[in-house]
């Protein structure tokens, strides 16, 4: 029995917590550097919705630019920049931040029990590289963006304009900022999950933020490598990459795709997570398969890492070379395809609640099929022959990227939101939202597939006329896919106003942060709880154990030294 | 008396089996569509290996139709038939199932073979397309920022503007770059490869279809990269001779069988040659000095290097047989006598240049 340390007031629970884990009163450490993961990952869910809506602007312009053969809106050079922009954007400064930093902060800590995240201090250094590295990045406007697409291949992002050097260091930061947060999140989910929470009884959100810390602590590394060797290049004339002095171009390719093929696991494997969490809730029904799930996710986390070549087909390696990487990649499909069929099991036989998450996570579903099954198209080789740098290859990206990890954004967004803000949002607005962007979006892009396939290459700020009705079409609905943006925007604006109170639970749900008010307090738990099941077995008693009960001053103690609380 | 017992069929849900049905139906429709038209690639197939690659197209075209059908109609049916009841009460609970071994093993193994096919039917038609033929013709397709120049074995100056191709004729192309790195794609033949400066890639086709098709560049390459692009004209063999002897071609005696005279080589006449014939790929400097292949001022004397690159001494002789036949590099190609349109006697010049800058 632990003794309590002299000068530590006992008597009700809230005053025993306020001395272990005393809630900061100042406006700038309440809100600002804040190292509470709740507050930090608002904070991420914010500066990155802002990155969104810079870069969605961007998109729009490339849409516009789009809807004549000639493209009058802008020049070509000012073109390179956005659509570079766009991508880098939407990829580092946007699905990254949020998927792990934004959702995996809010809600990962709550969903194992834990009162934060194992490292606070480090967390908020990781969140405040962030912005810093947005702003870098989009003041690379000011000196000439970079122009060379988001994956800046040398030699020639080796001749782009000076803010392809920002561009270095932004995403370098950004590469940095990612590592903490991987690092952080792989030790909380080991040391930090509340009693009897064993690997398997983890909410699957947990598993997919593990698998994806894994993948960003080892792989960013590559491409922090890389992007020094570039910005050495560029600035000081180290050759690495330039073929004229003695470099290989191939050598950036490698780096950079060791890297950028498992940050597209790091950009779905929280929102797998998300979907795993929001069918079952609105189904009513356990997550079916649950450790097919899970391991499905470790599976796709470690096949990862040896598909990267996929992206250099064309790019010129000993032929031979290209098979493994192909079988590889095909093989992906059968952990995948093993999560959508459990999710579509997950639907069946249950007492669906049409909820805006709901529709999103079902969109989910659809739009995500889709661009699996483009990405078989792509891994056969033959066909990449054929399909590699066109627009075929635009539609499967977003339709994985949107289809996928903003669906399912989305889905957590709505999910969510009445935890993080203790208020419900409209339910008309959202159903608006859902239709608006479903419709609209593939409207956007499944065009761009029979455009690649007839011969339109993707980067290009004209293109040939007989392309033009079907960019027209998508243009249109790109347009319209950003009106939905306008709804969401307001929907969510009026619930912060006027929204009705949500409650603890409002959808009924059984993970453990549905179990204390909305939003959750400083210390997240009075009393950390015992798990005694996982938590999807609706009809059963909820498998936690002292979540109501305020502890004693003793036991407050005890649990001070079992979980350690940040110290000031 | 043994009692039989019937094990209670599963309610799968009203409407389940009619719905699979729908399902079969469309998906069949829509196999037969993509078998039987060309859709949506919409492009003819001009060359070998173009078939190949629409039917593994195809192919693949039709699994995905029927995984999208069973994906996308089955999750609308649940979808509707499993929406929570009006009249439901507030806290109504779905069918409490974890999990089921026999579907879930099946819903695995039966993707799992299909991916064995696919990766089978994939793997067979990269075989063919790397044994496409080649060879009868060999071309070289270098990019720049922004365009296109092609080099013809036994034309001195390269050729701006089109490429043209004989109908029927395995041909090969080298491509490469002055500069960054261009695509070169002929979405007609459906090839592709990467023009990498510094690396020589090969494609090879055989064109069946004559007409004018484009050539794109599908790597960003700069400002203007939108607008590179070229044309390959595929025309018949009469047509393609026409043409190759306006640009002043078929002048040099590629006998591969007499002796060469090395002893008679004139290293004035081998420098004027190096500079039409080697100097877009060889520098004279040390071997370090790369432009597409090493550096050759120093073939004969260069102690880091004191190897030729097929690993025999560098004695003229040797030196001549790699100029004679080539070479295959462990990154790049060195083209033959034949494909670089040179004679024994301009080899005897060029080996005779070469031992005259070792010397200095």
């Amino acid at each position: 029995m632990a003794t309590l340390a002299p000068g530590v007031k006992t008597g009700p629970y809230h005053a025993v917590l306020d001395h272990i884990h005393p809630e900061p009163t100042g406006f700038i450490r309440k809100y600002i550097f804040s190292i509470d993961a709740k507050v930090i990952g608002i904070q991420y869910m914010i500066t990155g919705g802002l990155f969104f809506l810079i870069a969605g602007l961007l998109a729009e312009i490339i849409r516009a630019q789009l809807l004549t053969p000639n493209g009058a809106v802008v020049t070509a050079a000012t073109y390179n920049s956005i659509y570079s922009m766009h991508g880098s954007a939407m990829v580092w400064m946007v699905v990254i931040p949020l998927v792990t930093g934004g959702f995996g902060n809010f809600v990962m800590p709550l969903q194992i029990g834990a009162r934060d995240v194992a490292f606070p201090w480090l967390n908020l250094a990781a969140f405040w590289m962030f912005p810093v590295a947005g702003v870098i990045l989009f003041s690379s406007f000011l000196f000439g963006a970079p122009d060379a697409g988001w994956t800046e291949y040398p030699p020639v992002s080796l001749q782009g304009p000076p803010g392809t050097s920002m561009w270095c260091v932004a995403i370098f930061l950004i590469g940095i900022s990612s590592t903490l947060t991987g690092i952080n999140f792989m030790v909380t989910i080991f040391k930090m999950r509340a009693p009897g929470m064993t690997l398997t009884r983890m909410p699957l959100f947990v598993w997919g933020q593990f698998a994806t810390a894994a993948l960003m602590f080892i792989a960013t590394t590559a491409l922090a490598g890389a992007l020094l060797a570039l910005f050495l290049e560029r600035t000081f004339g180290v050759p690495f990459y330039d073929p004229k002095h003695g470099g290989s171009p191939l050598l950036w390719q490698h780096m950079f795709w060791f890297y950028s093929h498992p940050a597209v696991y790091i950009m779905i494997l929280p929102v797998f997570g998300i979907i795993s969490e929001v069918l079952p809730t609105f189904s009513r029904k356990p997550i079916f398969g649950y450790k097919m799930i899970a391991f499905s996710t470790v599976a796709i986390a470690l096949l990862g890492f040896s598909v990267w070549a996929h992206h250099m087909f064309t790019s010129g390696m000993v032929p031979w070379l290209q098979l493994p990487f192909m079988i590889i990649t095909m093989v992906i499909a059968i952990p995948t395809g093993v999560k959508i069929f459990s999710w579509m099991a997950t639907l069946w036989g249950g007492s669906i609640h049409w909820t805006t998450p709901m529709l999103f996570a079902t969109g989910f579903l659809i739009t995500f099929t889709c661009g699996g099954l483009t990405g078989f198209f792509l891994a056969a080789v033959p066909l990449d022959y054929h399909e590699h740098g066109t627009y075929f290859v635009v539609a499967h990206l977003h339709y994985v990227l949107y289809g996928g990890s903003m669906m399912g954004l989305f889905a957590g967004l709505y999910y969510w939101w009445p935890k993080m803000t203790g208020r419900m949002y409209n339910e008309v607005l959202g159903y608006w939202h859902f239709w608006l962007s479903f419709v609209a979006f593939n409207g956007t892009f499944m065009p761009m597939h029979w455009l690649g396939l007839m011969g339109m290459p993707r980067r290009v700020a004209t293109y040939d006329p007989q392309f033009q009705f079907w960019n027209v079409f998508a243009s249109i609905s790109a347009f319209v896919l950003a009106a939905s943006m306008l709804i969401c925007i307001y929907n969510l604006g009026m619930s912060l106003r006027r929204g009705k109170l949500a409650g603890p639970n409002p959808w009924g749900a059984r993970t453990l942060e549905w179990m204390i008010s909305s939003p959750p307090p400083y210390y997240n738990y009075k009393r950390i709880p015992a798990v005694l099941a996982a938590p999807y077995d609706f009809g059963n008693p909820l498998p936690y154990i002292g979540l109501d009960a305020a502890p004693g001053a003793e036991e407050a103690a005890a649990i001070s030294e079992s979980h350690p609380v940040p110290t000031y | 008396m043994a009692q039989r017992t019937v094990k209670p069929r599963t309610n799968l849900g009203p409407g389940f089996w009619p719905v699979t049905a729908f399902i079969v139906v469309v998906s069949a429709i829509m196999v037969y569509f993509t078998m039987t038209s060309g859709w949506p690639i919409g492009l003819i197939p001009a060359g070998e290996p173009a078939p190949a690659t629409d039917e593994l197209f195809r192919f693949l075209g039709s699994v995905a139709a029927v995984i999208f059908n069973i994906v996308t109609i089955y999750t609308i049916y649940f979808g509707i038939v499993f929406a929570k009841k009006k009249n439901a009460p507030p806290n109504a609970i779905g069918v409490q199932i974890h999990d089921a071994f026999v579907l879930e093993f099946w819903w695995t193994a039966i993707p799992t073979i299909l991916i064995v096919i696919l990766a089978i039917y994939s793997t067979k038609s990269w075989v063919d397309i790397q044994n496409t033929q080649g060879d009868v013709l060999t071309v070289e397709a270098i990019g720049y920022q922004f365009g296109y120049q092609f080099r013809y074995p036994r034309l001195a100056a390269p050729v701006s503007g089109a490429m043209h191709l004989p109908l029927n004729t395995p041909t090969t192309i080298h491509v490469t770059s002055r500069d960054v790195i261009h695509g070169f794609w002929i979405p007609e033949m459906r090839i592709k490869a990467d023009m990498v400066p510094g690396l020589i890639n090969t494609l090879r086709v055989t064109p069946t279809v004559a007409g004018t098709y484009p050539i794109i560049c599908t790597e960003f390459c700069g400002i203007a990269h939108g607008g590179m692009k070229t044309t390959v004209i595929v025309e018949s063999q009469q047509a393609f001779g026409k043409w190759f002897a306006q640009q002043g071609g078929a002048h040099a005696n590629t006998s591969t069988t007499a002796a060469i005279p090395l002893s008679a080589g004139s290293a004035d006449t081998g420098k004027t040659l190096f500079g039409q014939k080697c100097s877009a790929c060889h520098s004279t400097g040390p071997f370090s000095q790369k432009l597409v292949g090493p550096g050759l001022g120093q073939i004969f004397n260069d102690a880091g290097h004191p190897k030729l690159v097929n690993g025999a001494d560098p004695t003229p002789q040797n030196v001549a047989s790699i100029l004679k036949n080539g070479y295959q590099g462990d990154i790049g190609v060195m083209p033959s006598a034949q494909v670089n349109a040179i004679s024994n006697t301009d080899i005897a010049n060029l080996v005779a240049y070469l031992a005259s800058l070792s010397k200095k």
